[in-house]
C-alpha cells in the first residue's frame, strides 16, 4: 500500500543536489531581461509617458507602455479574473505606488536599468486613500468610476432574527479586530519567461493558476486556447501569492512587442512587495449569549483591504465571509462581508486565505466571551462546536464534522488541564491559549488527470496541479500507485503543462489532495478496467470477472490465474494504456441576498493550542509550545502531511508576532526581508507536535492550510492568559503587549 | 565598466573568466557557471539562499563581489555529492524530509555542513542558532533539526 | 554597478589610492555592507578600493595593557578568539550577535565601525570597553578615541583617505565583571530594537567603575559619563540601579521605527540597563 507511507517526495534528490528546474533557473537561447518602470505616486493622472529616449538606448529591444493596446487589432490593455478592471501597464491612470507604467525588453539588465532614467513621466496627482473604512466614505477619492462607493463586492450573509437573538442574550459582547497587510515571501519571487513563435504564444512560471493564466492571457490576446500554452515547472513557494495571474500578462506584452525573442520577467524582492499582498481587514464582531454559554445571535462586519484592483477580492470576498463566522451554533447569524478599492498594491491569496483575519476575530471573541462568563475556553467552544448534521449559518447540513475532535487533540496534546509550570519569577509570566478553525474550499471545482500505463510497466500521470513544495504530485502518485497496484518507483508525474496536462482548477485552498486525489482514483478505475479488458481474451474470462491488483490482472475466483500488467500490453502489441479520471464538485450556490444555499463540498477543519510566556517588563512573547491538529480524512504521506501541520503553525506564527507590511503615505516602507520578518528556526517553538486527524471510511481531504488560522488567536488568548491583556489588532507585538500590560496594572490578577 | 580576468576555484575545478568588477559571486555562479543551486531571494544576506562555502567558511554570495573570492576554494551545493553519491548531510535531509519547495536547501545543507565542520557534535541549541541565519518560508525547520541530528557522530 | 575596483596588495598602496580618489572612493573589506549598499543604489563610488589582499591586517594581539585586534579580523573570528572570550567576553559577546553566521564570517571589525551602523553590536560594546581607533593616511596616523569616531547616524569621523589600521581595546581592571544584552523586538534575526553594554569593577560590594554604552535606540550609540558617575564608591543597590536606568532611559533621544516606537525604545533602555547592571552586581564576568 503505496498510501499511508512516507514516502520521499519523487524528486528528493533533485531537492538535495540543487537542481530543481525551478521557473527562475529557465534560460532559452536568445533570452531578453524585461524590467518594470512603475509610478512613484499613489494616484494620479497621467500626463505623459515619453518612453523615446529610452527606446533609442543601445540594447534595448522594446518597451511596452499603455499606447501598444490602443486599436481594435490590439491585444486588450485590461485584464482580471473575474473583473477585468487591471491593465497589464498603467494608461492614462496611475492606482497605487509601484504600479507598472512601462516595461523594458533589453539585452541585460544594467541596460534595462539605464533605460529606466531615460523614461519622462508627468502626471497630475490625484488624492488617494489607503484605509479601507475611508475609502467608503461619501467622498472619498474614486478609484474606478464604475464603482463610485469603492466596492469591489459586497457579500452577504442573513440567518434567523438577528433583533430577537440579542434581546435574548444575557450578555452582548462587542469586539474589533484587524489584520495588517501582508506578504507572501515565496523565497522563490514571481517569475515568467514568454516566448511567441508563430502566432502562439507559451509561458513558463510560477504560478498556482496554469489554466487561469491561460484563460486570461487568451482573452487579451484574442487568441484559441490551444496557441496559449502555459507551463509551470515546480516552484520555490506559492502560498497563495502565486494564484491567479499575476506579471504573466507583463511578460507575454513583452515577448509579443519584441516578436522573436523570448522574454524573462523576474521581481526583486522589493517588487515582490507590490505584486501582491494580503488583505489587511477590520473585522466587527458582536455575540449574544446566555449566562450558560449558549449563543443566541452573531452579527460579523469585515472589511477587506483588496487594493487598486479587483483581482482575486471578488471571488475571496465571499470565502472571507463564510470564514469569519466560526464552527459554533448560532441561532441567528448577519454577516456583511465588503471588499474595498484603496490606494496600494492588489491583495489576494495568503496561506490560510481570508480565514486568518475571520479566526483571529472570532477565536480571540470567544475567549473574551469565556472569561466573562467564567467558563474554561475549552468548555465553551465544545459546548457550542458544530457537529455533523447541525445547520451551518448558510442554513447547510454539515457532514464528517470534527471541530471537537480537532480542538480536543489540541489541548490534551498541550496538556490543557494540567497546572501551568510557573517560573516562579515575577517579571516572566506563562499562559496558555487555543484555537479552532472552519474553511469551505472552493467550490463548483473540477479536476482532472491522464494516467498511462506503458508496455513496461511504467506509470505516468498528467497532472495540472503545480507542485509547490506541499509535495503534491508525491502525494498523487501515491494514490495512484495504490489504486494501480504498483510499486510507487514505476511512478513519475508530470505537468503542469496546458498542452500535455489535463484542466485543473487551480493548486489552491488546500484542494488538490481531495480534488485530484480523486480524479486520480477515477481515472485508475478506469485504467483498471481498460486492462481487464484487454486480459479478458488472454485469460479467456469475462471482464467481468477479473480482478486488477497488486501489478496483476486476475480471475476473481481463481487469483493463480493471472498475467503482469507489462504482459497484458505485450501480448496485445499496446505500446501504452491511457485513461483519463475527472472529479467535479457543483455545491456552491448561495442566494445573494441571505447567503443561503450549499458553500462547500466540505469543511476544512483545524485547531491549535499553545502555550506561551510573556515577558511583562518588555512585552516580549515567547511560544514555548504549540500542538496542532487537523482533520485530513486520510493521510497519504505522514511525514508530508506533518510538514504541512507544522509548516502551518510556523508561517502563521510570522503573521501572528512579526509580519506587516508598514506603509506611509501608500509607499511601503519595509519591503526586505530586514525590515519584514519571517520566523526564523530561533522563533519556532522547541515543543512543536502536531497530529493530523483521520477516520475510518474518509476520503483525502486537504490540510494545506487548516492549522495555520488558529496560530494568531492561540497565542493572544494565551497572552491574554499570561498578563491579562487582550491584543485586538495584528501583529502581537512586544510594544502592544506591553502597553495592554500598563493599561490594565489597576487590576493585574 | 571594468571587466577583469579572474580565476575561481569552484568545487575543486579552476575557472577562468571574465568578470565586471561589480559582480557579485552569486551572478557569477548562477550566470556565468550555471550553478543554479546557488539561488537568489532576499538580496541582503538575510536569508541563506545564495550560501556558498568559502575555505569551508559559509557566506553569502550575494553580498560578495567575485573578485573578492578570486583563487579562494568555493563549495557550492553541486559539489557536496561524489561520484554520483550523495554526501551524507544531502542523504539526511531526504531521510528526515527535511525540504518542502526545497528553495532554500542547497544553502541549509550548506550551512549545515560548515557547522558539523566546527564542531561534529552539535546540541539541539547549537544547531538552531547556527542554522537560524537560513530562512525556510515552508517551515520545514523541525524536520531540518532531526536530520541534522542524524549527521552527528554521537547521535542520541 | 559601474565602478573601478583597485585591489592593492599593501597598505601604502592603499593609502595612495586613497588619497588619490579621496571622495569618489568607497573601501571594500568583507563587503557584507558595502556590497548591499551597490547592489541597493544607496552608494555609487567610482572606485572600490579593496582591502582584502592587504597582509597582517587580520590579527588579535595580546599585550599587557590591552588587545590590538587587526581591522580585517572577522566578527566571526573575534567570536571564537580564546584571548577575546577570556579577556573581553563582553566584545565576543557581542560579536558573536551580528546579523547571522554568514554575515559574521564575512565582516570585517574595521568595516563594521566604518560603516557606523547604529544598531550593530560591537560599536556598543567598544564603546564600553573605552577603545581606541587607529586611522591612517598618507598624511600620518591618528588614534581616535571611538566616542569621538562614531559622530552620527552612519557617520565617523574618519577622513576620505583614512584607513582604519588598528583597534586598541584596554585591558579592563582586573576582576571586572561585564554583559552585552540584545534587545530584539521581533524576530531572532531583527536587527536590536536596543543593546546595553556595561563593564562594572568592584571593591567588595562597592563599585569602582562603571561604564555603560547603549546601542540601537538612537543615531549613534552612547555613554554618560555623568550617569555612570553615580555608581562610583557606591553599592550597586536596586536604588541606584533605577536611578542609573531612568538617567540613561531619560537622557536618551530615542528613534522610533518598526521595532519600536521612541517610547517603546526609552522604556527598553531602562529596563535593560536594570538588567545589565543586576547581572553586574549579582557577580556575572
Amino acid at each position: 500500500m503505496a498510501v499511508g507511507k512516507s514516502v520521499p517526495m519523487l524528486d528528493s534528490v533533485a531537492r538535495v543536489t540543487g537542481t530543481v528546474p525551478y521557473p527562475s533557473n529557465l534560460k532559452l537561447p536568445d533570452m531578453l531581461v524585461g524590467k518594470i518602470f512603475r509610478s512613484r505616486v499613489p494616484h494620479a493622472h497621467v500626463m505623459k509617458l515619453d518612453v523615446s529616449a529610452a527606446e533609442r538606448l543601445p540594447g534595448v529591444v522594446a518597451i511596452v507602455t499603455a499606447a501598444d493596446f490602443a486599436g481594435d487589432d490590439k491585444p486588450n490593455l485590461h485584464f482580471g479574473s473575474p473583473i477585468q478592471d487591471q491593465p497589464i501597464v498603467a494608461g492614462d491612470r496611475i492606482r497605487y505606488i509601484g504600479e507598472p507604467l512601462a516595461l523594458i525588453a533589453a539585452e541585460s539588465a544594467a541596460v534595462a536599468d539605464q533605460a529606466m532614467d531615460l523614461i519622462e513621466l508627468e502626471y497630475e496627482e490625484l488624492s488617494a486613500v489607503f484605509d479601507a473604512e475611508q475609502a467608503m466614505l461619501p467622498g472619498a477619492p474614486i478609484l474606478h468610476e464604475a464603482s463610485p462607493d469603492n466596492i469591489v463586492r459586497h457579500s452577504k450573509l442573513r440567518r434567523g432574527d438577528i433583533d430577537a437573538g440579542f434581546a435574548a442574550a444575557d450578555e452582548i459582547v462587542e469586539e474589533v479586530f484587524s489584520s495588517p497587510m501582508a506578504q507572501q515571501a515565496s523565497l522563490e519571487t514571481h517569475v515568467a519567461t514568454a516566448r511567441w513563435k508563430e502566432g502562439k504564444l507559451t509561458v513558463w512560471t510560477g504560478s498556482q493558476s496554469p489554466y487561469t493564466v491561460r484563460r486570461v492571457l487568451g482573452a487579451i490576446f484574442d487568441l484559441d486556447l490551444e496557441n496559449v500554452r502555459v507551463i509551470v515547472p515546480p516552484l520555490g513557494g506559492g502560498f497563495g501569492g502565486k494564484g491567479n495571474v499575476r506579471i504573466q500578462p507583463m511578460a507575454a506584452a513583452l515577448a509579443w512587442k519584441v516578436g522573436n525573442r523570448p522574454v524573462k520577467l523576474m521581481m526583486t524582492r522589493a517588487e515582490e512587495f507590490v505584486t501582491v499582498t494580503k488583505h489587511a481587514a477590520k473585522i466587527m464582531i458582536k455575540s449574544g449569549v446566555k449566562f450558560d454559554g449558549t449563543f443566541t445571535a452573531r452579527e460579523v462586519s469585515i472589511y477587506w483591504n483588496g487594493g487598486a484592483y479587483a483581482s482575486s477580492s471578488a471571488h475571496l470576498v465571499p470565502a472571507g465571509m463564510l470564514r469569519a463566522i466560526g464552527p459554533y451554533r448560532i441561532p441567528a447569524v448577519h454577516v456583511d462581508s465588503y471588499g474595498i478599492y484603496t490606494n496600494l498594491p492588489i491583495a489576494a491569496a495568503y496561506r490560510g486565505a481570508m480565514s486568518s483575519q475571520g479566526v483571529f476575530a472570532h477565536e480571540s471573541h470567544m475567549d473574551t466571551i469565556a472569561h466573562l462568563l467564567g467558563i474554561d475556553p475549552l468548555e465553551l467552544r465544545t459546548k457550542n462546536l458544530l457537529r455533523t448534521d447541525d445547520l451551518f449559518a448558510t442554513g447547510e447540513r454539515l457532514h464528517d464534522i470534527h471541530f471537537v475532535e480537532c480542538l480536543e487533540a489540541a489541548a490534551y496534546g498541550l496538556g490543557w488541564h494540567e497546572p501551568l509550570q510557573s517560573d516562579n519569577g515575577t517579571i516572566k509570566k506563562r499562559g496558555r491559549g487555543l484555537a479552532v478553525m472552519m474553511k469551505n474550499t472552493i467550490a463548483n471545482s473540477y479536476s482532472e488527470c491522464r494516467i498511462e500505463l506503458d508496455a513496461e510497466g511504467r506509470v505516468t500521470l498528467f497532472v495540472s496541479t503545480v507542485e509547490m513544495g506541499q509535495g503534491g504530485h508525491t502525494a498523487l502518485a501515491q494514490i495512484a500507485a495504490e489504486a494501480l497496484g504498483v510499486p510507487i518507483e514505476v511512478l513519475a508525474v508530470t505537468g503542469p503543462d496546458t498542452a500535455e496536462t489535463p484542466p485543473d482548477a487551480q493548486t489552491a485552498s488546500s484542494r488538490s489532495t481531495h480534488m485530484m486525489g480523486n480524479a486520480v482514483l477515477d481515472g485508475a478505475a478506469s485504467l483498471r478496467q481498460q486492462l481487464a479488458e484487454a486480459a479478458a481474451p488472454i485469460l479467456e474470462w469475462s471482464p467481468d470477472d477479473l480482478s486488477v491488483a497488486d501489478g496483476y490482472v486476475f480471475v476473481t475466483t481463481q487469483p493463480q490465474a493471472r498475467i503482469p500488467y507489462t504482459e497484458v500490453l505485450g501480448r496485445n502489441n499496446i505500446d501504452a494504456l491511457t485513461a483519463t479520471g475527472k472529479y467535479s464538485t457543483n455545491e456552491g450556490k448561495l442566494d445573494p441576498d441571505t447567503g443561503q444555499g450549499i458553500s462547500t463540498p466540505d469543511w476544512h477543519q483545524g485547531a491549535g493550542a499553545c502555550e506561551v510566556e510573556v515577558d511583562t517588563q518588555t512585552g516580549k512573547v515567547t511560544v514555548l509550545r504549540y500542538h496542532s491538529a487537523s482533520f485530513a480524512g486520510r493521510v497519504v504521506n505522514p511525514t508530508l502531511a506533518g510538514l504541512q501541520n507544522d509548516g502551518n503553525v510556523i508561517f502563521g506564527m510570522g503573521a501572528s508576532l512579526l509580519e506587516e507590511v508598514a506603509i506611509d503615505g501608500g509607499q511601503i516602507t519595509n519591503p526586505n526581508l530586514s525590515d519584514y520578518m519571517l520566523p526564523s528556526f530561533l522563533d519556532t517553538p522547541v515543543e512543536l507536535k502536531n497530529v493530523s486527524l483521520e477516520e475510518e471510511g474518509s476520503s483525502f481531504q486537504g490540510i494545506g492550510e487548516m492549522t495555520l488560522p488558529p496560530v494568531a488567536p492561540a497565542i493572544a488568548n494565551a497572552i491574554y492568559d499570561a498578563v491579562g491583556a487582550r491584543i485586538r489588532d495584528l501583529p502581537l507585538t512586544a510594544e502592544k503587549v506591553l502597553r495592554g500590560i500598563q493599561g490594565r496594572t489597576d487590576h493585574e490578577r | 565598466m571594468s571587466d577583469r580576468t579572474l580565476t575561481l576555484q569552484v568545487n575543486g575545478r579552476p575557472y577562468t573568466l571574465e568578470v565586471p568588477s561589480g559582480q557579485t559571486l552569486l551572478e557569477t555562479l548562477r550566470e556565468s557557471l550555471e550553478l543554479v543551486g546557488v539561488r537568489d531571494s532576499c538580496g541582503i544576506g538575510m536569508c541563506g539562499t545564495c550560501t556558498v562555502l568559502v575555505d569551508g567558511r559559509a557566506i553569502s554570495s550575494c553580498l560578495t563581489l567575485t573578485a573578492q573570492v578570486e583563487n579562494k576554494h568555493i563549495t557550492t551545493i553541486e559539489g557536496l555529492s561524489q561520484d554520483g553519491q550523495l554526501h551524507p548531510v544531502q542523504q539526511a535531509y531526504i531521510d528526515h524530509g527535511a525540504f518542502q519547495c526545497a528553495y532554500c536547501t542547497p544553502g541549509f545543507i550548506l550551512s549545515t555542513v560548515a557547522l558539523l565542520g566546527e564542531n561534529a557534535n552539535p546540541d539541539d541549541a547549537a544547531i538552531r542558532e547556527y542554522l537560524a541565519g537560513n530562512l525556510c518560508r515552508c517551515g520545514s525547520y523541525v524536520n531540518i533539526l532531526n536530520a541534522v541530528r542524524a549527521c552527528r557522530t554521537i547521535d542520541d | 554597478m559601474s565602478f573601478e575596483l583597485l585591489q592593492p596588495d599593501s597598505l601604502p598602496g592603499a593609502l595612495k589610492a586613497l588619497a588619490q580618489h579621496g571622495d569618489e572612493a568607497k573601501v571594500l573589506a568583507g563587503g557584507t555592507a558595502i556590497v548591499l549598499m551597490l547592489q541597493q543604489k544607496l552608494i555609487a563610488p567610482t572606485v572600490l578600493v579593496s582591502v582584502g589582499r592587504i597582509p597582517d591586517l587580520a590579527y588579535i594581539r595580546s599585550e599587557p595593557d590591552g588587545i590590538h585586534v587587526g581591522p580585517l579580523t572577522t566578527l566571526r573570528d573575534m567570536e571564537r578568539s580564546l584571548v577575546i572570550q577570556t579577556h573581553f567576553p563582553l566584545l565576543a559577546q557581542a560579536s558573536g550577535e551580528v546579523g547571522n553566521i554568514r554575515v559574521r564570517n564575512q565582516a570585517t571589525l574595521g568595516g563594521n565601525l566604518a560603516e557606523a551602523d547604529y544598531a550593530s553590536d560591537p560599536p556598543t560594546a567598544l564603546l564600553a570597553l573605552g577603545t581606541q581607533v587607529t586611522a591612517t593616511s598618507l598624511r600620518g596616523e591618528r588614534t581616535i578615541p571611538l566616542e569621538d569616531f562614531l559622530i552620527g547616524f552612519y557617520t565617523t569621523d574618519l577622513e576620505p583617505d583614512e584607513l582604519i589600521t588598528d583597534v586598541f581595546i584596554p585591558a579592563s581592571a582586573p576582576g571586572s565583571r561585564t554583559t552585552y544584552l540584545k534587545y530584539r523586538s521581533r524576530s531572532s534575526e531583527d536587527r536590536p530594537c536596543a543593546c546595553v553594554a556595561a563593564i562594572a569593577a568592584f571593591e567588595a560590594e562597592t563599585c569602582t567603575d562603571l561604564r555603560v554604552a547603549v546601542g540601537a535606540a538612537s543615531e549613534v550609540p552612547q555613554r554618560l559619563p555623568a550617569v555612570e558617575n553615580l555608581a562610583r564608591g557606591q553599592a550597586l543597590t536596586d536604588e541606584l540601579i533605577g536611578e542609573i536606568a531612568a538617567g540613561y532611559a531619560d537622557n536618551i533621544d530615542t528613534l522610533e521605527d518598526i521595532r519600536g516606537s521612541a517610547w517603546y525604545r526609552t522604556q527598553m533602555i531602562r529596563i535593560h540597563v536594570v538588567r545589565a547592571l543586576e547581572e553586574l552586581r549579582n557577580g556575572r564576568r
